[in-house]
């Protein structure tokens, strides 16, 4: 991967493009990369069917329908129906909205904890490093199942904004530590120098001088969370852990369909929400990758 | 070495405490517990005195620092105390489950280890060749599938469609090879490829990447140019470097292995420390949770030491004083 990476950088340096904005020449690297694009394209797709939904399908995802449960796939309900009488297709679509909003907003939430706890650490160094930084390995090391387990039930109650804060608390540890990674670097920045010695307040060195040079990063670690969020929420409702089942989710479809005898006579019911968790990571993850190439520092010209 | 490893064994324990202490006070913050379930038993008349007897004898009236000091000294003692649930001593338990996740667990990394990283260095040395490009696609594709959804793919397959292997349980119930060696072996193969096939993907991935680093470095130039075959040298100069920073990641991983086992093993209804974590935590069954807890914690400890060790292992320019 490495070489391939060094490959393109010089096949880019040699063209002698102009002087452009960074960021414009990241985001011609992103266009480049096939596999980035097509992601962009699928997950575009994807957000589109979600939003439109009503376009889709005339029914209510959250409507019983006790007269018309259990049907198999017919030009009414293209996905058939499930044992409680909900379309199939209406569930499949507007459940993608709730799934990709708790995985985005769950990513955006561990970021800031990440940013905030990284930032300070990396940034002052010392002892509140060494303290911050002993916290965040016992975290690390906190076996996650137990922890999500206490947290659920310490909610008390189970819906959207509770499994995005329960993801965001267990999962902010790893991004913190690598964030502030990335602050102890910038912090022996020249650049970074040059506006301590100017006087430059530390908040203004933080918010204006090394803040956007971390957006790179972040660009790419919010894309990756973003990705294990969608299969970690998924896997969390189908342990009867996450959203309730009244909430149309696609780990709520698999954990409804996936007893043994649905599974077998049904597949209508499972396959569809499964293969939309596998589209939407697949897509998640090309596009990261394409935004890790096209950040790449040692690309910078 | 062998100081070194014990110096880590004991820098384990404050770690331990930390968590143990963080789980004790999220337990009690956990809404009811275990015995207020006697009041929905229409047989108990006086439930709360019930109730009231049962948590002075389980010690549920001390203060909380109490409390934790007492486990802490049963601890010491080898004690882990009774589940409330079960009425049976958790080592009891324990003893039942954590084999079954530890053969789950241990199958899959060795599954790992197997397919993810010699499959790595073969796409390596084939870089950018047909075979490279299509199993590197391969990988990608299967390490966006969570394991769970492909639990649910293997079933319907392998289970349903075909019929060859069987999708539940630890042995085949009521037929005369229940708990055959080949019969453990058909109820391992689903959950084990389940849990590990996300990982192999991620490793031969990771394996790829560190191999094409090595394979441009000029030793390697001069392990060809003494005349040695390719596979020896891939295998034994490139791989001896390439392998470092994934061992590092693997040992890191170890405690994920276990954690990402509770959904297979539900899925698979195999009785495994996951089943017992999940309903000691809706049962409030005290004992239990922490008991689990401190595996699951020791699972990840032993894990990260395992990397250092066997990176020392690997690269004899690491030194431990």
């Amino acid at each position: 991967m490495a070489v391939q990476a060094l490959q393109k950088n010089m096949n880019a340096s040699n063209k002698k493009e102009k002087v452009k904005a960074p960021w414009k020449l990241s985001l011609q690297r992103f266009m480049r990369n096939r596999l980035a694009l097509a992601g962009a394209i699928i997950l575009l797709a994807i957000v589109f069917v979600t939003i439109a939904a009503p376009l889709f399908t005339p029914y209510n995802p959250t409507a019983i329908n006790i007269m018309n449960t259990n049907l198999a796939p017919s030009a009414a309900h293209p996905l058939g129906t499930d044992g409680s009488g909900y379309d199939n297709l209406a569930r499949l679509l507007y459940g993608g909205r709730v799934d990709l909003t708790v995985a985005v907003a769950a990513a955006v939430m561990t970021m800031l904890i990440g940013v905030v706890y990284g930032g300070i650490s990396g940034f002052f160094g010392g002892w509140i490093d060494n303290l911050l930084m002993r916290f965040v390995d016992i975290m690390l090391n906190f076996p996650f199942i137990p922890f999500i387990l206490a947290l659920e039930a310490i909610f008390n109650t189970s819906g959207v904004l509770i499994l995005i804060t329960v993801v965001s608390l267990t999962a902010w540890p790893g991004p913190a530590r690598f964030m502030r990674g990335i602050f102890l670097q910038l912090r022996e920045q020249d650049y970074v120098l040059g506006a301590v010695t100017i006087g430059a307040s530390k908040w203004r060195i933080i918010f204006r001088h090394m803040l956007p040079n971390t957006i790179s990063s972040l660009a790419v670690l919010v894309s990756m969370a973003v990705a294990g969020y969608v299969g970690l929420d998924a896997g969390l409702t189908f342990l009867g852990l996450g959203l309730p089942l009244t909430v149309p989710s696609w780990g709520g479809m698999l954990s409804q369909a996936s007893n043994y005898i649905d599974m077998r006579t049904e597949p209508y019911l499972w396959i569809p929400p499964a293969a939309m968790i596998i589209l939407t990571i697949l897509s998640v993850n090309f596009i990261g990758d394409g935004l890790r190439d096209a950040f790449d520092p040692q690309a910078r010209s | 070495m062998a100081t070194y490893i014990i110096r880590r064994l004991l820098g384990l324990i404050p770690t331990l405490i930390v968590i143990t202490i963080i789980v004790f006070i999220l337990m009690h913050l956990m809404p009811g517990n275990a015995f207020l379930a006697l009041t929905q038993n229409p047989h108990i008349k006086d439930a709360s005195v019930v109730i009231q007897r049962k948590e002075a004898a389980a010690g549920l009236n001390l203060p909380l620092w109490q409390q934790y000091v007492n486990w802490v000294m049963n601890l010491l003692h080898g004690n882990l105390g009774s589940s409330y649930q079960y009425q049976e001593p958790v080592s009891r338990l324990i003893g039942f489950s954590l084999p079954n996740t530890l053969t789950l667990a241990i199958t899959a990394e060795i599954i790992v280890l197997l397919i993810g990283i010699p499959m790595g260095v073969l796409q390596a040395s084939r870089v950018n060749k047909g075979f490279d490009v299509s199993t590197s696609f391969i990988a990608v594709l299967l390490y966006s599938i969570p394991g769970f959804v492909f639990a649910l793919f293997l079933i319907y397959i392998f289970s349903f469609t075909l019929n060859i292997l069987p999708s539940f349980g630890t042995v085949t119930p009521a037929v005369p090879w229940s708990g055959d060696l080949g019969d453990r072996i058909s109820h391992l193969i689903l959950p084990a490829l389940a849990l590990s096939l996300p990982s192999v993907a991620f490793y031969s991935r990771l394996t790829r990447g560190n191999t094409l680093q090595v394979i441009v470095q000029d030793f390697v130039r001069t392990a060809r140019s003494k005349g040695l075959r390719d596979g020896r040298v891939l295998f034994r100069h490139v791989l001896r470097n390439a392998i470092i920073p994934i061992i590092t990641q693997f040992g890191f991983d170890i405690g994920g292995l276990f954690s990402g086992a509770v959904l297979i093993e539900e899925i698979f209804t195999w009785p495994g420390m996951g089943e017992l974590t999940v309903s000691a935590n809706l049962n409030r069954d005290y004992p239990v949770i922490l008991a689990t807890t401190l595996i699951f914690a020791i699972t990840v400890l032993i894990g990260n030491l395992i990397a250092d060790i066997l990176l020392a292992v690997a690269d004899p320019r690491i030194r431990y004083n």
